[in-house]
């Protein structure tokens, strides 16, 4: 089978995920302080805005979208990955965003079709 | 090229494309201070490891076909919880928070979750092993995951520990490679 899709078009682009990312993020929390009943809402609107706009990309990737949100107040969380896929189209990007009362953390991955 | 030499070869290059990658020591960080609003600082680490790039010119293998639609076996989710509070339980059962601990923790036993998952040895399917520890101080988490995939044979395996003094969550995606 011939395959006409090639480089660019196919490839995992962290620049673009992360871009996404960010903005679903700002979107859905923007600068709103940590409110213990909207954190359901907000985790929900991240990783929902994070993959309409990872369709809209029309690639042949199956994602896979996690958010944590965690409140400040000096405790600490560790958060690490492993994959066993293939390294020469599948890829992964995670953004750290933080505010005054509040962390948000945000992994995608993209795993090729 | 003889012969030996072909196959051994394509052997080292099959095993380069299904290789492992975990984030341990392989992952990228920068912090990005173009996009602060509102007082919010955003960083970015992530994984790209296009290693092969001479692949693309030499000639594909050809494989001949197995016309065959669905996974042998399917994603043992039960068998993986297991694996997971097994793994979590064994490692952190009687653990304190501490920093430098628990950030080698993560590291650690996301590698052995996937390395346990692997000795399964499911054909066809790509795993993600995601492991989160956190420090207990009445704070407020909230982690929640969605996926585009195709429910008949992706799925996952998830599992939650916690002890007095820090609380881990660790989850395995399988996600069938067509």
């Amino acid at each position: 089978m011939d395959d006409f899709q090639t480089g660019e078009e196919t490839a995992f682009v962290v620049e673009e995920v992360s871009t996404i990312i960010k903005e679903s993020v700002e979107g859905a929390i923007g600068g709103n302080a940590y409110q213990h009943n909207k954190v359901n809402q907000w985790t929900s609107n991240v990783v929902e805005q994070c993959l309409n706009q990872l369709t809209k990309l029309n690639k042949p990737f199956k994602y896979i979208v996690t958010c944590v949100i965690m409140q400040k107040n000096g405790a600490g969380l560790h958060t690490a990955s492993s994959c066993f896929w293939d390294n020469s189209t599948d890829g992964s990007c995670t953004v750290r965003w933080e505010n005054k009362t509040m962390y948000c953390i945000v992994s995608v991955f993209g795993l090729a079709i | 090229m003889s012969s030996t030499d072909l196959a051994r070869d394509r052997a080292a290059k099959l095993l380069k494309k299904r290789g492992s990658l975990s984030s341990q020591g392989t992952s990228n960080e920068y912090n990005l201070h173009a996009h602060r609003k509102q007082g919010s600082i955003s960083t970015i680490s992530f994984m790209e490891d296009h290693t092969n790039q001479e692949h693309h010119h030499k000639p594909a293998v050809k494989m001949e076909n197995t016309y065959q639609l669905g996974p042998t076996k399917k994603f043992p989710v039960g068998q993986i919880t297991q694996i997971i509070s097994d793994v979590l339980q064994s490692y952190l059962m009687d653990e304190r928070y501490e920093v430098e601990l628990c950030r080698n923790m993560t590291k650690t036993l996301s590698d052995v979750v996937k390395a346990r998952v692997k000795e399964l040895q499911l054909p066809r399917y790509k795993i993600v092993c995601l492991v989160n520890i956190g420090e207990v101080k009445n704070q407020g988490v909230k982690m929640s995951s969605r996926c585009l995939w195709d429910p008949t044979n992706d799925t996952f395996a998830t599992y939650e520990f916690t002890n007095g003094s820090l609380f881990a969550t660790a989850s395995v995606y399988g996600i069938y490679m067509e």
